[in-house]
């Protein structure tokens, strides 16, 4: 999610919460005897809201998973996600008084900062990255069908070096003149032969290497230079064919960095929505808990 | 090249329409992490619930002194029958413990937790926060007749807490024997061996203190009724000064010799102990010496005229009482009165001797412990004691004194209402009869 001046509200009225919860925090634990405590009014009361807060951002994986409920934007949601999330740290903290206290207060206290680290990090992360995948990868395609394309890439390859030898047979044909045609056919097997096992060494291994790196073909470099001593070795009718498999190539390296940009962009969540999960069940086991004790 | 081949409508062939239908392992891999991050905090609540293990939902380390309460939830977390609520209770801490009311008129009276504050680590219980203590007395208000304590306390130091009582204005030292500080730390005073410079702890030690004192009594003078009613004050241990007793600290040089025939003092006891003691001195000595019976009378020679020797024979009893008069005179008028406030009878009887008054604690609603402060030269608290003359000087240090270490701040000595004060009134504690078990507890498993 970009983070533009559409969030003002949202940073606004965070922002008050955030500053009317600590006029609130600071005098009641100056003056609270034996300091804040989540028991207390007022510390319960931070407890409740920072849980509610949770609780609403938790609900967003539901509101997406039912995206045909008439319950508001999904943008706003996922504003408020944004924000009531962040905003549930200090709110906990506050419950809290700082102290860590026993082993499952301990863990919620590190899964909230955990979920909330990540979801901060996630929402830097989705603020500039999607900018740079505009820039780098032109060629974006879906994340999930990247292994697909990569066959098609694959197929497309190997059609075109196939095709190479044939159509480089029909031009030594054409121009056979006092030349034997056994002579003719010899040379023509050498030309493609370069470019074939260019392909079959270097390329193809490239392209079906599962994003594996690759020592020549991995870098736009080093492969705009391989290609072009391979297009001196190549007869000029080759050129071409040479520059398209230079463009799969190129084609490979975008959705390598479209693989990479994709993990950084969504890889926190696997941290972030599993943790979200534990968080909002032990919460839930602490309210009862902290109630009868 | 390949990129100016690739149109919308062959970039959109390339996709698999059903791809949606087959979850990439990215969202397969967060599904079931998504599924197992709760399943094992699940599986953790419910292996700490089958080993009988509650210490999970505890809100912190027990202090130290319930540590071995630690795996005991239930000693303190009572559930009644058919309640859902374990709160720890005040029945529950005064079943082993006994909480004597603060004050009888105190308005508000309140939880033993909410100035106990438990599962807050390792710290001592009684170190409890200044709120505890100014969430009255901020605005004390009492029920019952007025108070006579300072009502807007905020915390320790000289802007926030009021002057201790034994320094406000008016108050004078209540005690009735006459001491010159400043006379006795004097360099080259009369000892009684020689010259000597006095030091503080020639007289101030603690109740317990098991060195010889410099000054006491060499022939094992008894403590008399008198000072065994002010050593009675004597606080335990090594906290507080011992009052000053006679026989202790001043003997040795303040002797109470009541004749020349006599090397041994007077009793440092009431007048009635005192005349007894000398009609019985001088009976026996009489009983001894029957030729100073006859004493030489008043010499009435005159220049140039020379006049016999006159003699005069007292009976025993005479001699006795002429003796014990001049004693008296003696010891009334001067020694006694050198440090006592004497009251001589008009009538020639005995005299009455003031209550010494000698102020045991200075500040009955606080704490001291001198042992605390021993590596403190003892003026540089009590500055006034080497100048001081007058017996009515109080000598307390005032808490600007107390302050210059006591403050708040984390390079200060403890600056909270618990370091010198006491909420529960211990005269009134009641004895508790303990019911938990060693077993009970897990000690010795």
């Amino acid at each position: 999610m970009h983070i533009d001046h559409t969030h003002r509200k949202w940073f606004t009225a965070s922002l008050v919460i955030f500053g009317v919860a600590t006029a609130v925090y600071v005098p009641y634990a100056a003056h609270s005897p034996g300091g804040p405590r989540g028991g207390s009014t007022i510390g319960l009361a931070f407890g409740i809201i920072g849980s509610a807060f949770m609780a609403f951002a938790g609900l967003l994986s539901a509101r997406k998973n039912v995206p045909v409920w008439r319950l508001g934007r999904a943008q706003s949601w996922m504003r408020g996600h944004l924000w009531l999330g962040l905003l549930s740290l200090p709110l906990t903290f506050y419950h809290a008084g700082f102290r860590l206290g026993g082993p499952l207060t301990s863990v919620l206290l590190w899964l909230l900062i955990i979920v909330v680290a990540s979801g901060v990090f996630g929402a830097v992360i989705q603020h500039y990255l999607p900018r740079v995948m505009t820039l780098q990868v032109p060629g974006e395609t879906i994340f999930e069908q990247i292994d697909h394309v990569r066959e098609q890439l694959v197929a497309e390859a190997d059609r075109l070096v196939d095709g190479a030898e044939t159509a480089e047979g029909t031009r030594r044909d054409k121009a056979g003149g006092g030349v034997s045609l056994a002579m003719q056919s010899e040379v023509a097997v050498d030309e493609a032969a370069a470019l074939r096992n260019f392909y079959a060494r270097e390329m193809r291994a490239f392209l079906t290497s599962g994003g594996k790196r690759h020592p020549v073909l991995s870098d736009a470099d080093t492969a705009r230079s391989a290609f072009e001593g391979l297009r001196t070795l190549l007869p000029a009718e080759l050129h071409e064919m040479t520059q398209r498999l230079g463009a799969i190539c190129e084609e490979e390296r975008q959705l390598r960095r479209e693989s990479r940009i994709h993990h950084w962009l969504h890889g926190w969540l696997m941290m972030h929505i599993p943790l979200s999960f534990a968080l909002l069940l032990l919460g839930c086991v602490h309210a009862i808990t902290a109630l009868r004790y | 090249m390949a990129g100016a081949e690739r149109t919308t409508k062959k970039l959109a062939q390339r996709i698999d329409l059903n791809y949606f239908k087959r979850p990439h392992p990215f969202r397969r891999w967060r599904f079931w992490l998504s599924v197992t991050a709760p399943v094992l905090a699940v599986l953790w609540l419910a292996w700490c619930g089958l080993a009988g293990n509650q210490r999970v939902y505890s809100g912190g380390k027990l202090s130290s002194a319930h540590a071995v309460l630690v795996a005991r939830c239930n000693a303190c977390h009572v559930k009644a029958a058919g309640a859902f609520s374990a709160r720890a209770s005040d029945q529950a801490c005064l079943s082993c413990h006994d909480g004597p009311i603060h004050h009888a008129n105190q308005t508000f009276t309140p939880n033993c937790a909410s100035c106990h504050e438990e599962h807050q680590g390792r710290m001592q219980l009684a170190s409890t926060a200044d709120a505890s203590c100014t969430q009255c007395h901020l605005h004390l208000k009492t029920s019952g007749s007025p108070t006579k304590f300072v009502r807007n306390i905020r915390s320790f130091g000289s802007a926030a807490h009021p002057e201790f009582a034994a320094l406000r204005p008016g108050a004078i030292d209540p005690g009735t024997i006459k001491l010159n500080h400043a006379v006795h730390m004097k360099p080259n005073l009369a000892g009684p061996n020689g010259p000597v410079q006095m030091d503080c702890d020639n007289c101030h030690r603690a109740p317990t203190s098991n060195q010889a004192f410099r000054f006491d009594s060499a022939t094992g003078m008894p403590v008399t009724i008198a000072e065994k009613s002010q050593l009675s004050i004597a606080i335990s241990a090594r906290a507080y000064m011992a009052p000053v007793t006679y026989a202790k600290h001043c003997v040795a040089c303040h002797g109470l010799q009541f004749d020349k025939r006599f090397t041994e003092s007077a009793p440092h006891d009431t007048p009635q102990v005192i005349q007894a003691f000398l009609v019985q001195k001088f009976q026996q000595y009489i009983g001894g010496h029957s030729n100073e019976l006859r004493e030489p009378g008043p010499d009435r020679t005159l220049p140039q005229k020379p006049a016999p020797l006159s003699v005069r024979l007292l009976t025993r009893d005479q001699w006795v009482a002429e003796r014990v008069g001049e004693s008296e005179e003696l010891l009334w008028r001067k020694t006694c009165r050198q440090c006592h406030a004497l009251t001589l009878a008009a009538d020639g009887g005995l005299p009455t001797v003031a209550h010494s008054n000698i102020t045991a604690r200075w500040m009955p609603h606080a704490n001291f412990n001198h042992e605390r402060h021993q590596m403190l030269k003892c003026t540089e608290c009590h500055s006034g004691a080497l100048t001081s003359h007058e017996t009515a000087d109080i000598l307390l240090p005032g808490i600007r004194t107390c302050e210059k270490c006591h403050h708040s701040g984390a390079d200060a000595a403890e600056a909270r209402c618990f370091e010198c004060h006491t909420y529960h009134d211990w005269t009134k504690q009641k004895e508790v009869k303990g019911k938990l078990l060693l077993s009970g507890l897990g000690c010795g498993e």
